[in-house]
């Protein structure tokens, strides 16, 4: 299995999660039916024409019912954003196998993933609606919930105790090491330099070669480099995890973020970003700590507040190995890698768990705060918008590209806060995997069929799409792709007394061919020849003797011929053996000779020879011999 | 030339003939040639003034092992000594020319392999043909051939050089033959036909002759030469021949042109090869003559925006059509496709200025075209055009930035004003796009800031474009990058300047309010007064001052928001380490004061001005830089001005006549004219000046004045001494005799430090000079206990006495000269010469083994 992403778009139907009781929230009308027939009071509540589930939100899992979990050996992990789904396969599914990750994908995924627990279990919600999801009730919604899809196969957040389960099948890897799989495959992680320990996975045999590219960058930021000359050669390459928004250039949005923030700070009002708690968020802190300064913002104060922001700036800090040369390098001076290190050191920069405790004493305003989560559902970001929202001084800006921005505000309506969307996605774009592709060659390429078109919303740019000669193998939802290419080849070990016994016969230059017998031993995928184990010798017997039985007659096998027999030298070699009327035919494989004296046909095939002689044996094995003088014997 | 330039000259000409000596640099030779082209120029005859210089060509032509670069100049010297008609006759009488200028003979030699000679011998030529006798020497010399094969020489120099020098025979002596011609002259700015008519009134049917001769032969080779696909860099270079005759051609030489190469033109187009698609529309553009021709050539220019943006700017006229297969197929290679749509970008604007029955589509629908562009480029929307072709405009900055420049030249369009929405809707896209580079940016603004002063009627624009572009502008001056906050904030302040007409008639305001409201400009730029970078707090303070201009003109009394802006802008002037900024601050207080009429009623605006000025005047005369200094001098100017307005002796030192400038900044003539001041003044006038003076006094301007005349930068020092020798004019001159008691007792401190220590010396010579000159009479020594070259503290002096000691009039001819008059002298230049000579000589004798010890200093 290449990844477990989770879906968390479908959080957005349901109602924002207030660490704080709110009373806006509290008093949103409940949906009632325009008839009056249908009424979902409780579970349904109304803002501003839009309809919202209000209960735990809940996530959509991955598809499984085309397949049973029980039998997937080997899990791959690309990233830490590509494992949130984890718990939902190996938990409570019958999953025995083993999942292969990083080290920073391992860590810091565990904080994403204790992070979105303890915001789900610290307020948690009593009742679980369902009766909105009945077919026959879910079609008279308004939408967007009527759209949804596969609603009942839509869960609540996992537990801790879960988590901590799937986790533990995690096996580390590093870049470029090499894990056997039962033999069969072998499977090597590159860095793709999208995020902290973030990898694309090489799956090859001794002669087929998958790779498979999920999220990727070509930019200079934290993580190291996209190792991308280790992707020659795929016989296939699996391309996803391309930049979601392919004409927001990331350094413009950079440009937006900074403008926009110092316009709101400067006017007196507080900025707001919600993010998740790693990556973006530390290329953001390094922009700022340049920014800062030149913008004259040196007195304004900074937050990050999340149940793991410490242990996720921690962990940017001691992943040195994993982080591109220049921060590397920093670690020998030694300096931290990350300057939002110098930041805290200022108190520029403060964190906290949560905005109750030590925040609420400490907060000051105007300021800027960093805190989660993006879909505006849940976590501390809720509170902030409650608290910030009816000033126009005040802004958010969105940065991660995962989530609608108007839908995410949607249950905040009407909004005085302005609302800036500079999405940051440093994935690859179309322009930088088409020269990818063209620099790694790979014979097939596969990827979502949303690639082979220009995006929906805008139709008219036929840039942003794949287009390859030859063109890519399209996949969809649910679709079963047969891969273009087969294994074909296997590598046999062969032991040291068998080879010791073969004679090769050099039939072209450089390759040279030998028979051999032996037995075929196979083990956990590994093939070995061995030698033919001899009879053991009978054992002499006190008994009557029987009838000796004759020891089953081996016979050699016969030798294998190879090579052409040349037309002219054949006939030449035919003449000088008195026969010289032959009529020559050619054919589409080859000629036949008509031997019209001897009333015999020679059948001259590019794999064959026939000789057809009716009651001639002397003349058969005459001509025979003649045809073996041109074709060699191994 | 000079006497001394006169009597080095032949030893000079002596080191260039040696072809063993040594020249102190590369640029000697061409300083040397520069030289004589201004004598040449200046008039006389050199030859006679310096036969030497027939020695020397003589010498160096003579001798084959001469240097090349001193052949080329001697090539280039004999065309320049042959360009007058005198000089011509005395070298052909000594067959000076056929020897130079025989190119076979330097072949024979081998030396017209260098590219150095071929250049010379051109432009020897060039030289020398400035009259119909040269031009009858070119042609009974057959120079006709070899300067068309030098056309194709692989020396881009030469070659380059070659089609100037068609280029030059063709126009220069085109009058000559243009006897039967409706005399109509095309270009009526051609100057050049114009001179050659006056300087060669009588030209003979010889002349004529040979100069249907050289046409004859030159659009012959045209003719034969533009072939296509064969020999592009002769066809590239003939289509450059060709755009820059056709331009500046007059009639029969430019019928005779077209006549001759049209039809090879129209096969060049039809086969369209990619790389002279472009020379051949500057060909086109410059060909246009008659409405046919023009329309025509504006169609092909139209085509590719035509194709991109699928507006039918073509009409229903198929003439185009025939091109438009093959220009389909240049536009969808990305790097063609980006260069025509610049060259048709370029000439656009032009196009919209033509006669509406050359064009084929109104104006409007161009600008239309061109808006469509602009969002194509940003990727914004589709086109019904050709989409292969749009897709390689995605995200050119190239493209974006030769459309906004043609945007601005469009507003001057006829009927175009109606588009202003669309144009604003546009730009102001442009303006939020964060992928727009600094470039494209600043040059949105400037487009707005041109639409904006041609459409003074600002009604037509949306109050939602105006709040759009507030909150653009209030982003943009936060930008992360230096260059966009500049542009921003100089926009605000080029838009300020921009006066235009609301609702109400009669009621002007300045387009900044207008379009981006009162309350949001001055806090923005405020703001921008901290910008860390000095760039963008100069652009603010300049912005600052042009929103304020018109609130001082009417005389409005200041706000406490301006109090405060002057208090931070003389707190930049006294910390701010970077010079950008001071200098803008007082360019703030220069405007400012500029503003403010002296009918003016007194406001709090005329008292905080007076307040100010002391200071500034302090700061800025002591400040580091030295544009800030000469700006202050210009406020001084100002005061000074304003001071003795009512004066009828006063004369403005900006009314005083420039110095002619001269290569190499040799002595000039007096840089002013005096003013004479003639018979006395009455005692009411004397009181009045001295009034004035006194107040001047302790503004502080006559301290000013006094620190700019010992100023180490020439022209702070310059710039005072000339508002010191006006004041000097005006309140005592020397003209008057002695000085008239009460303005004589108008007095200044001399400080003891820095400026008044330089001041006191030079007064302290003066006053020991003159005393020396007394002692020569009576024999005694008297010492002045007043003097206040002795004094260590600070000293009271008379002002006028100040005026009248400091030699002022000498100083100015001596602050008149160039800093490098001596250096970059002809005199210098010859005596370098001889002494790079002598030193090479000098090492030549010198013995084995002795080291040569050179100062690097």
């Amino acid at each position: 299995m290449l990844d477990c992403g989770l879906d968390t778009t479908s959080v957005l139907n349901f109602l924002p999660l207030p660490l704080v009781h709110s009373p806006r929230l509290s008093k949103l009308p409940g949906w009632v039916s325009k008839d009056g027939t249908l009424n979902l009071e409780k579970e349904l509540k109304e803002c501003t024409g839009r309809v919202f589930v209000d209960s735990q939100p809940e996530f959509c899992l991955p598809e499984r019912e085309l397949l049973d979990l029980s039998t997937i050996d080997v899990i791959l992990i690309s990233n830490y954003h590509c494992m949130m789904a984890l718990p939902y396969i190996t938990e409570h599914t019958g999953f025995t196998g083993t999942v292969y990750a990083t080290e920073p994908t391992l860590q810091i995924g565990r904080l994403l993933m204790e992070e979105l627990v303890n915001f789900m279990e610290r307020v948690p919600k009593a009742q679980s609606a369902t009766c909105w999801k009945n077919k026959e009730i879910q079609r008279l919604l308004p939408g967007p919930l009527k759209d949804a899809v596969d609603v009942w196969t839509w869960k609540r957040c996992y537990s801790m105790q879960e988590v901590n389960s799937a986790l533990s099948k995690v096996q580390l890897v590093g870049y470029s090491q090499k894990v056997e799989l039962f033999g069969a495959v072998q499977v090597s992680p590159l860095s793709s330099g999208y995020s902290l320990g973030s990898s694309n996975w090489i799956i090859q045999s001794h002669h087929e070669k998958v790779s498979y590219v999920s999220g990727s960058s070509l930019l200079t930021t934290h993580p190291q480099p996209m190792d991308q000359s280790s992707l020659k050669n795929s016989d296939v390459l699996i391309l996803t995890g391309l930049t979601q928004m392919p004409t927001a250039n990331p350094d413009g949005m950079l440009g937006e973020f900074c403008s926009n923030l110092a316009m709101t700070i400067r006017a007196g009002g507080n900025v707001l970003v919600p993010c998740y708690s790693s990556g973006v968020i530390y290329d953001l802190l390094e922009c700022l700590y340049q920014f800062i300064e030149s913008a004259n913002l040196g007195t304004t104060p900074f937050y990050f507040i999340s149940p793991v922001a410490n242990s996720s700036l921690e962990f940017s800090q001691i992943f040195a190995e994993w982080l591109c040369h220049n921060k590397q390098s920093k670690v020998y001076l030694p300096e931290p890698p990350f300057p939002h290190a110098e930041l805290i050191q200022t108190n520029k920069l403060k964190h906290y768990p949560s905005i109750h405790g030590d925040f609420s004493s400490e907060f000051r305003q105007p300021c800027v705060v960093f805190t989660g989560h993006p879909s505006l559902r849940f976590g501390d970001v809720v509170h902030f918008m409650e608290l910030w929202g009816k000033s126009s001084l005040n802004t958010i800006i969105f940065t991660e590209p995962d989530f609608s921005y108007l839908d995410a505000l949607a249950p905040y309506q009407p909004l005085a806060m302005k609302c800036v969307y500079c999405p940051i996605d440093t994935r690859l774009n179309f322009h930088q995997v088409s020269k990818l592709l063209k620099e790694v060659q790979p014979l097939h390429v596969v990827c979502p069929e949303q690639y082979t078109q220009p995006p929906l919303t805008q139709s008219h740019r036929s840039d942003l799409m794949l287009e390859l000669q030859p063109p890519p193998m399209p996949y969809r939802r649910c679709s079963v792709l047969n891969l273009p290419f087969r294994r074909r080849y296997e590598r046999v070990y062969i032991l040291p007394e068998l080879a010791n016994s073969l004679v090769p016969s050099e039939i072209k230059p450089g390759i040279s061919l030998a028979t051999v017998s032996a037995v075929l031993h196979s083990k956990d995928n590994k093939h070995t020849l061995q030698s033919v184990p001899k009879p053991p010798p009978m054992p002499p017997s006190k008994k009557r003797k029987r009838v000796i039985e004759e020891p089953p007659v081996v016979l050699a096998p016969k030798p294998l011929l190879s090579g052409a027999v040349p037309l002219e030298a054949f006939l030449s070699t035919l003449q000088k053996h008195g026969i010289t009327e032959v009529k020559v035919e050619e054919t589409a494989d080859g000629h036949i000779l008509h031997l019209q004296a001897e009333d015999t046909l020679i059948q001259l095939e590019e794999d064959g020879t026939h000789i057809v002689c009716d009651n001639n044996e002397p003349l058969r094995t005459t001509l025979r011999d003649l045809v073996l003088r041109f074709l060699q014997k191994l | 030339m000079d006497r001394e330039c006169v009597s080095l000259l032949p030893s000079v000409c002596e080191v260039l003939a040696d072809s063993g000596r040594s020249l102190p640099d590369d640029t000697s030779l061409e300083k040397l040639l520069d030289w004589f082209t201004w004598l040449t120029k200046a008039g006389g005859s050199q030859l006679e003034a310096c036969p030497c210089l027939l020695e020397f060509i003589f010498a160096v032509v003579g001798n084959t092992a001469s240097d090349p670069g001193v052949l080329s100049f001697a090539l280039k010297l004999t065309g320049l000594l042959a360009a007058t008609v005198d000089g011509f006759r005395m070298l052909q009488e000594r067959s000076v020319l056929d020897l130079v200028f025989n190119h076979q003979r330097w072949q024979e030699a081998g030396l017209w392999e260098d590219p150095c000679l071929r250049i010379g011998w051109i432009q020897g030529l060039k030289n020398m043909l400035q009259h119909p006798k040269a031009l009858g020497f070119f042609v009974k010399s057959d120079f006709i051939d070899p300067l068309l094969q030098l056309q194709t020489d692989s020396s881009l120099f030469v070659a380059s050089a070659a089609n100037q020098m068609l280029a030059h025979i063709l126009l220069f002596f085109q009058r000559v033959s243009s006897a039967g011609c409706n005399g109509v002259n095309k270009n009526k700015d051609d100057r050049r036909t114009q001179t050659s008519i006056t300087e060669h009134p009588a030209a003979t049917v010889d002349t004529i002759a040979e100069y249907t001769a050289v046409l004859v032969a030159i659009t012959e080779y045209l003719k034969e030469s533009l072939v296509p696909k064969e020999n592009l860099h002769q066809s590239l270079q003939i289509l450059k021949l060709l755009s820059m005759l056709l331009a500046q051609a007059g009639p029969p030489l430019w019928d005779k042109l077209l006549q001759t190469v049209g039809d090879s033109l129209e096969e060049l187009v039809t086969v369209s090869c990619s790389q002279l698609t472009l020379p051949l529309m500057d060909v086109i553009l410059a060909a246009h003559s008659d409405t046919v021709h023009t329309a025509r050539a504006v169609r092909i220019l139209l085509l590719p925006l035509d194709i991109i943006t699928g507006k039918t700017l073509l009409g229903t006229n198929t003439t185009a059509d025939e091109h438009r297969f093959s220009m389909v197929e240049q536009l969808k290679s990305k790097t063609s496709c980006i260069s025509i749509i610049c060259a048709c970008l370029t000439n656009t604007p032009q196009i919209t200025l033509m006669p509406p029955d050359v064009l084929p589509c109104p104006p409007d629908l161009i600008v239309t075209a061109v808006l469509s562009l602009l969002r194509i480029c940003s990727g914004i929307s589709s086109s019904a055009g050709c989409s292969e072709a749009c897709r390689n405009l995605i995200g050119s900055g190239k493209v974006q930035k030769c459309a906004l420049e043609a945007l601005t030249a469009l507003n001057n369009s006829p009927g175009v004003k109606e588009k202003i929405n669309d144009v604003f809707t546009v730009l102001i896209h442009y303006l939020d796009n964060p992928d727009s580079d600094p470039t494209v940016l600043h040059k949105s603004y400037q487009v707005l800031v041109k639409w904006t002063s041609v459409c003074t009627d600002l009604s037509f624009i949306t109050d939602q474009l105006k709040q759009d572009l507030v909150e653009v502008v209030k982003k943009r001056v936060c930008d992360m990058r230096w260059e966009v906050r500049d542009s921003t904030v100089e926009f605000l302040g080029h838009l300020a300047g921009v006066h235009v007409f609301l609702k109400s008639p009669g009621e002007v305001r300045d387009a900044c309010q207008a379009l981006l409201g009162g309350c949001c400009t001055t806090p923005l730029l405020r703001e921008a007064l901290q910008d860390t970078e000095s760039y963008v707090r100069a652009s603010a303070i300049s912005a600052l001052a042009k929103t304020q201009a018109r609130s001082w003109q009417q005389g409005e009394g200041l706000s406490q928001e301006e109090t405060e802006i002057v208090s931070r802008l003389l707190e930049i002037l006294s910390q701010d380490t970077e010079g950008f900024s001071r200098r803008a601050v007082v360019r703030y207080f220069i405007a400012w004061f500029s503003s403010c009429s002296s009918n003016s009623p007194p406001s709090s605006s005329t008292s905080l001005q007076m307040q100010c000025v002391r200071s500034v005047l302090s700061q800025g005369s002591a400040d580091l830089d030295w544009e800030v200094k000469v700006h202050t001098l210009e406020l001084a100017e100002l005061l000074l001005d304003e001071a003795f307005s009512a004066h009828r002796g006063y004369r403005k030192c900006s009314d005083t006549h420039q110095a002619p400038s001269h290569p190499y900044g040799v002595v000039s003539d007096r840089a002013y004219t005096p003013h004479t001041h003639t018979g006395s003044r009455t005692k009411g006038v004397e009181s009045d000046l001295a009034r004035v003076l006194n107040s001047l006094v302790e503004q502080g301007v006559f301290s000013a004045l006094l620190s700019g005349l010992v100023d180490c930068d020439r022209p702070v020092g310059l710039k005072a001494c000339r508002l010191l020798i006006t004041l000097r004019d005006t309140v005592c001159p020397l003209s008057l005799g002695a000085l008239d008691a009460t303005t004589a007792t108008v007095s200044c401190e001399l400080p003891s430090w820095s400026w008044g220590q330089e001041i006191r010396k030079i007064l302290g010579k003066r006053k020991s000079d003159e005393a020396r000159g007394q002692r020569s009479f009576s024999g005694a020594e008297e010492v002045d206990s007043e003097d206040c070259s002795v004094m260590q503290e600070a000293c009271s002096v008379s002002v006028c006495e100040v005026l009248r000691s400091l030699s002022l009039d000498e100083r100015l001819d001596v602050l008149t000269q160039s800093s490098d008059h001596v250096h970059n002298s002809p005199l210098s230049l010859l005596q370098d010469i001889l002494t790079a000579s002598a030193a090479h000589t000098h090492s030549d004798t010198q013995q084995a083994g002795q080291e040569v010890i050179v100062d690097c200093y």
